[in-house]
């Protein structure tokens, strides 16, 4: 692994007349519908949506966890076809093997890879370093703080030089405090590698803070609403999230994400029979006192 | 991008990336307890340890007092103690017994139909399990078999057994590996289905094929359940490798203890009994220590 190829710009993902729809007793459900998403090679991109649109779904996808109904996913024009260690991922939940130390999680990617023990070791332990997590190279994961977890698993899916990072809801079990730090080094890593990343979020500050444009999607069935590119120059510092400017966008987005989230739950309403309520929705008027 | 290149490539990023994340606190800096404060601070951090301990060896010794007090006094109310060995007979025929090599091979006879019959038994079904596990065909074949025969007790096996295997020795091993063979396979396919479905597309995701998903997530994620089943199997091993010599055995610490029972040795009988219970017990510390070795992450 001693020679270094110097390749052009990597990680452009296109997703065109993407649906996708699980089977069951009383016929398809659609899940996503007549979805168009793209991610230039290095840019960072976010999807928000009300929970259940569907977002997860698309990334999964992308992923190759799931095959579209209809349409393509590509990344640099070939398409997705099953999981790969092209598409590191990171998700919600703490992935991390329990019986795995730090270390050996981290060095998963280039085992299975066939690097050799002794130079995967040493990478590894580059990675930490960098990371800041070299003192716990030893300990299992069970001993770290959910934050670091999610550190280790963002530095395992970077080990084996993605083209394409994906994450979802990466910081959704953090404590605000760690989620806000964790953003922080996510951006850092983000713009010293130039990887393409698509990040799956409900938190709208999230989303505007980290990304180079956010697609808003719809209720289920999921589809893009629209797509909000993000202006504000880089690098970002927490202290933007208070300007004019990032509340602005903050607003537009809420009120997106808002009449959604407000349609999804009219169907519920709707399902539940609550007639007075159901009048109101159409009205709007239950829109506009929210 | 090799990996090389990427590290080079991130050198400062990450570097920066974490200069924000707090360092870790500094040891706590003070002079060297004295020994009184440490010896205290060890008594503080075990107290439960010791009380359980001491708790423990209390209730020990007031059982063999009150057995002790009971055939002594050859007490009859229900139940009748008139024949029952005291614990200081037991000890005599303990004493003698240690220095006669027939009891001797009765034990060792027994440990190698255990260490036969319940090795074949994970060595089949930890392996099948796995593969039940794994493989949806595999298990629907396998499983409705599995399901008629368990809750069959080894010990009704002996007739069959002692038809089936051309010798005596080869029909206990037989009946001991069905006893310890059920729950380690149930276990471990218990274990299969647990497997957290995160992990195996993590694993996915970093570039892992089938085997390598076996071999990394699904066996090291099994492990705990495995584990629970070879403790549970050891146990209903030793039931029914007593059970089988005790009907068709010529050795064995099971043939011994009933062996005691026909000649009137009645301190043999509960010799007999505590040997099997001292040898089951050690059998399954054995299993806990092993499997504390193979899987250090469970460790606390």
């Amino acid at each position: 692994m001693s020679e270094i190829q110097v390749s052009p710009p990597k990680g452009h993902i296109e997703v065109k007349n993407f649906s996708l729809s699980y089977d069951s007793i009383e016929g398809p459900v659609q899940a996503v519908t007549d979805t168009q998403i793209h991610v230039k090679p290095g840019e960072f991109v976010s999807i928000v949506g009300p929970s259940g649109c569907g977002k997860s779904t698309l990334l999964n996808a992308v992923a190759g966890f799931l095959k579209p109904t209809t349409g393509v996913v590509t990344v640099d024009g070939e398409p997705v076809n099953g999981p790969s260690a092209e598409r590191g991922m990171v998700f919600q939940q703490y992935s991390l093997f329990p019986w795995k130390t730090v270390r050996e999680n981290v060095e998963f990617g280039l085992k299975m890879r066939g690097m050799p023990r002794s130079q995967r070791e040493r990478a590894a332990r580059t990675l930490l370093g960098l990371a800041g997590l070299e003192a716990f190279e030893k300990h299992y994961p069970e001993r770290l703080s959910g934050g670091m977890k999610q550190r280790v698993g963002i530095v395992r899916a970077l080990a084996t030089g993605p083209k394409v990072l994906l994450l979802d809801e990466p910081f959704g079990a953090l404590d605000a405090q760690t989620r806000v730090i964790m953003q922080q080094i996510l951006t850092n890593m983000w713009q010293r590698l130039k990887i393409s990343v698509l990040f799956v979020t409900h938190d709208i500050d999230e989303a505007i803070f980290l990304s180079d444009r956010v697609y808003c999607m719809t209720a289920r069935p999921g589809s893009i609403k629209a797509e909000i590119p993000i202006p504000l120059e880089r690098p970002r510092q927490q202290s933007m999230m208070m300007s004019s400017e990032f509340l602005a966008l903050r607003r537009g987005l809420m009120s997106l994400i808002r009449e959604e989230s407000l349609k999804a739950m009219g169907g519920e309403i709707n399902d539940l029979g609550m007639q007075g309520l159901n009048i109101e929705l159409h009205g709007h008027s239950l829109a506009d006192v929210l | 991008m090799s990996s090389p290149a990427l590290l080079r490539h991130s050198e400062d990023t990450m570097a920066s990336a974490m200069a924000d994340v707090p360092p870790a606190p500094a040891a706590t800096q003070s002079t060297p307890p004295s020994f009184g404060t440490l010896a205290l601070r060890w008594f503080r951090l075990n107290q439960g340890t010791l009380r359980a301990t001491a708790i423990g060896i209390a209730s020990l010794i007031a059982f063999l007092l009150v057995w002790h007090l009971l055939t002594t006094y050859r007490v009859v109310f229900f139940v009748r103690f008139t024949n029952v060995p005291s614990p200081l007979a037991v000890y005599a025929s303990f004493t003698k017994a240690i220095h006669d090599p027939k009891f001797l091979m009765h034990i060792l006879l027994s440990c190698r139909r255990i260490l036969m019959g319940f090795s074949l038994a994970a060595l089949i079904g930890v392996p099948l399990g796995l593969i039940m596990g794994r493989f949806k065909l595999i298990h629907e074949i396998v499983f409705p078999v599995a399901e008629v025969l368990r809750p069959i007790p080894a010990i009704a096996w002996v007739p069959m057994a002692i038809m089936l295997w051309p010798t005596n020795e080869q029909s206990i091993v037989y009946i001991t590996f069905l006893g310890s063979f059920f729950p380690i396979l149930v276990n471990t396919l218990h274990g299969m289905s647990l497997v957290d479905p995160v992990l195996v597309r993590a694993a996915q995701c970093l570039g892992a094929r089938e085997r390598s998903i076996f071999r990394e997530v699904y066996f090291p994620a099994s492990l705990p359940h495995i584990f629970t089943g070879l403790t549970v199997g050891m146990g209903v091993a030793w039931v029914s490798l007593i059970a089988a010599e005790m009907i068709s055995g010529q050795y064995g610490i099971g043939y011994f203890t009933w062996e005691a029972y026909s000649l009137v040795q009645y301190a043999d009988i509960a010799l007999g009994m505590i040997a099997i219970g001292v040898l089951g017990l050690g059998s399954s510390l054995l299993i806990r220590g092993v499997g504390q070795l193979v899987m250090p992450w469970r460790v606390k």
